[in-house]
């Protein structure tokens, strides 16, 4: 049961008739003359059972974005119904006007809109909904909370998409489609063209010019069909925040982007959030992949637990059988050393193409540009010492062949699809 | 075709409800062990409360019976067939005979104007007892109270037949000094301080025990002090007893100081404000208690948000620049900041790592136009001794670096 702000007013009028009788008996038997008349209120309202709840399935939205989540309330009882739901959510659902009156004659729905603009990534469950009916008097009705359960799946921000056209540019540019023709750009036969000036004369096919008599070049183009595994890691060192969202924010927007670019080159895109265990999984071709990384990497959450690296090295080799581009977005740090992060990229190194990217805190090159005094001149001796152990690490993952990435959260996405271009126009892949 | 006239409208697929409810008598009988429970457990808590009433603890009381109480005097009194009856508020007194009844007032100095007012209107017998202030002038007893240094057990000294039979008491604490007036007082000790004094207009007496301690559980028993108090105050069938608080402004009341009939309680207490307020005050209090209510209850319940994590990426450096700085780690510091200096350089010049000192050294001397020695003692010379070498070997460093890498 509850009591509405009217049973208080009633109740605060009985201030008139203490004062006039001066009598603190007539005080008390307004308010227990007041409490009475609400529990008859109580009593005369709408059971709760009465009223029938539904949610309907809210769907995904993508982070920063709005949307609205229906609640449809029923009066299944006998009698006309008036009162008000709560439907509540999580508080980084964000949701705004979250209360709803209603007054349903019986068998009568009425369908709600409930505004949603959740603040973090991940699946945002609903509460349970909480209906209220009140009394004819509106001094007091009946509560009860009913579970309709929901999940609204709020997707990464992808906000890296911005840097996306530039690089199809660059992608079409490698790709031959564009007026421009890149020299050496990919090492697949494409056909042959007649020779103008200009052209590497290495590229001339003395066969063909034999056959036509006149000199012919083969031209070439980039291999489709490549085979790329984004492997994030999602573990321990995932968790730790580098400007104000952690790590793994940094590395999804990489990998969607990534993802993005190369299912636009043609190749096949598979990925993995990993940490002791795999946590997501999406493998699609086209352009539906970045809806499915997307939807798989929305209710990844970082971890506190130390990555298993031979298990992720087993998963990449159970899931590609040829030749493949394996991008480990992951943190570069002195723990790479005896976490066998460094066994396990020369293990992929063996058959694969490993590109790593790892997210560099900003806060550290501020702290390495500090001179203002002794303390932040130590300041600086400690970050540039991190710097050094980091460098010391990439160098030893590049002599083992891997490609390198390191950049700032922000930069890091547009920095690992220029290498991946790098390597697609070098055809390396 | 013939649509049905008046289909209600069916209630939409996947509706939640919640299941009906067990009526009243099944939710009673499920819970019979709990509601026993709970009825013992507030039988229980009646008890105690009840039982529980605070000691009197108030000096003079006659429900105190610690040393400094008079609970002994009362019993005495009672057994001596005078009705002693203590009120907490003066006007709680109502006399219905003053001729036949003893008003004592104990600690009379805390009393307001009003109620002194009220204690001269009042025609019969009163006892003032310990610190009375301005009540011994307003009620004809001219004397001051003064602290008594030198206690001591004295005769009576004086005509009065009370005082007479009692014989001796003892003045302690406060005393009585006369300062004219036809009150007569007795004990006096060589100071000139009186334990006891009485004046009698005629129509009543009024009488001053100054020394009350002689009335206390633990003086009564000694000298003339019983003798001295009953006949004093047990000289009518009824006694009526009242502790000044302070907080009680309300009036003495007896039959005729309404104007007839005993005046009520309400009657007798001086209002500040206009009539009602108190008890219009005493409703919205309650409506407070019904508005708690009607706040506490909670439109569903909170939902519960999962927190991440929050650990800065930074906190290990920072850590490790807090341990530079408490050890005064200059070479460590300035070896970090060279070591970086070198590979941002080097990467500016095309040396790497693997090419050796002197192949840095030589790069770095062509670019700046600088000495190779100069260039080698800032990149690879000695540790800085303190803070102060330290900051000079980071600055000049930074100017060799822009040096480097000025286009």
């Amino acid at each position: 049961m509850h009591i509405t702000g009217w049973t208080v007013a009633l109740a605060a009028l009985g201030a008139v008739p203490a004062a006039l009788t001066q009598s603190r008996t007539v005080a008390w038997a307004w308010v227990i003359g007041v409490v009475v008349l609400a529990l008859v209120d109580v009593w005369l309202a709408p059971p709760t059972h009465a009223v029938g709840v539904r949610r309907e399935a809210s769907g995904s939205v993508r982070l920063t974005q709005s949307t609205a989540t229906r609640l449809t309330v029923a009066n299944v009882g006998r009698r006309r119904a008036r009162g008000a739901v709560r439907d509540a959510w999580q508080p980084s659902a964000g949701a705004s006007g979250d209360r709803h009156a209603f007054a349903l004659a019986p068998g009568e729905t009425a369908t709600f809109r409930t505004m949603l603009r959740p603040t973090r990534r991940g699946d945002r469950h609903a509460g349970p909904v909480t209906v209220r009916t009140f009394g004819p008097l509106r001094l007091a009705g009946r509560q009860r909370s009913l579970e309709a359960p929901a999940r609204l799946r709020v997707l990464p921000e992808f906000a890296s998409r911005r840097h996306l056209p530039s690089r199809l540019v660059r992608l079409r540019e490698i790709d031959g489609r564009t007026a421009v023709r890149l020299k050496g750009a990919g090492a697949e036969f494409d056909s042959l063209r007649d020779y103008v000036i200009g052209d590497d004369v290495r590229s001339i096919d003395w066969r063909g010019t034999a056959r036509r008599g006149e000199v012919v070049v083969r031209t070439y183009r980039p291999e489709r069909d490549r085979r790329v595994v984004i492997a994030l890691d999602s573990a321990r060192l995932s968790a730790a925040r580098v400007g104000d969202a952690p790590r793994l924010d940094a590395s999804i927007e990489a990998a969607l982007l990534l993802a993005a670019l190369a299912s636009h080159a043609g190749d096949r895109v598979q990925a993995t959030a990993f940490d002791r265990a795999e946590q997501a999984r999406a493998a699609s071709t086209g352009s539906r992949i970045v809806a499915t990384l997307a939807d798989a990497l929305a209710a990844v959450e970082p971890s506190l637990l130390e990555p298993d690296w031979p298990a992720l090295v087993r998963l990449v080799e159970s899931r590609v059988s040829q030749r493949s581009l394996v991008v480990l977005l992951t943190t570069v740090d002195t723990s790479a050393m005896d976490s066998g992060m460094l066994e396990a990229v020369a293990a992929l190194q063996r058959r694969h193409q490993v590109l790593v990217g790892s997210v560099e805190d900003p806060e550290l090159g501020e702290l390495m540009a500090g001179r203002a005094d002794a303390d932040a001149v130590y300041d600086a001796g400690a970050a540039s010492r991190a710097m050094l152990e980091r460098e010391a690490v990439a160098t030893r993952l590049r002599q083992l062949g891997a490609e390198v990435v390191l950049a700032l959260p922000d930069d890091l996405a547009p920095a690992v699809c220029d290498r991946y271009l790098a390597l697609k126009a070098a055809g390396r892949l | 075709m013939t649509a049905p006239a008046a289909a209600p409208p069916s209630p939409p697929e996947g509706l939640v409800t919640t299941a009906r409810g067990p009526g009243l008598r099944a939710r009673a009988r499920r819970g019979r062990l709990g509601i026993v429970a709970a009825v013992l457990l507030l039988g229980l808590v009646a008890m105690l409360v009840i039982g529980a009433r605070p000691g009197d603890y108030v000096p003079l009381s006659t429900e105190n019976s610690t040393p400094t109480g008079t609970r002994a005097l009362a019993q005495i009194l009672r057994a001596h067939g005078v009705e002693v009856r203590q009120v907490d508020r003066l006007a709680r007194s109502a006399v219905r005979d003053p001729a036949a009844t003893t008003v004592v007032i104990a600690h009379a100095s805390l009393l307001t104007g009003g109620q002194l007012r009220s204690l001269v209107d009042y025609p019969g017998d009163l006892v003032l007892l310990g610190e009375s202030g301005d009540a011994l002038a307003a009620l004809g007893i001219e004397a001051t109270e003064e602290p008594v240094l030198l206690p001591e057990t004295v005769e009576a000294g004086c005509a009065d037949p009370d005082a007479l039979a009692a014989g001796t008491a003892r003045v302690d604490v406060l005393g009585l000094e006369p300062t004219g007036g036809t009150a007569e007082l007795c004990f006096t000790q060589r100071s000139g301080l009186a334990a006891f004094a009485r004046a009698d207009d005629g129509a009543r007496t009024v009488t001053a025990i100054a020394s009350a301690e002689l009335l206390t559980n633990a003086g009564l028993d000694s000298a003339g002090h019983a003798a001295l108090a009953i006949r004093s105050i047990g000289a009518h069938p009824e006694a009526v007893w009242y502790v000044a608080d302070g907080f009680d402004p309300s009036l003495l009341t007896w039959v005729g100081s309404g104007g007839g009939e005993v005046p009520t309680e309400v009657e007798a207490t001086p209002d500040f404000l206009p009539p009602g307020t108190g008890t219009a005050l005493y409703a919205l209090a309650l409506a407070v208690l019904v508005a708690a209510f009607w706040r506490a209850r909670r439109f569903g319940a909170l939902v519960r948000e999962p927190l991440p994590v929050e650990v800065r990426a930074s906190e290990a450096t920072r850590g490790r620049a807090r341990l530079y700085r408490r050890a005064r780690a200059t070479g460590r510091s300035a070896a970090s900041l060279r070591a970086a200096a070198a590979l941002r350089m080097g990467r500016r010049l095309g040396v790497g790592r693997a090419d050796g000192r002197d192949a840095l050294l030589g790069a770095v001397a062509r670019a700046t136009g600088r000495a190779e020695t100069d260039v080698d003692r800032l990149l690879y010379g000695p540790p800085p001794a303190d803070d102060a070498a330290l900051l000079s070997l980071i600055s000049e460093l930074d100017a060799l670096e822009s040096e480097v890498h000025r286009p």
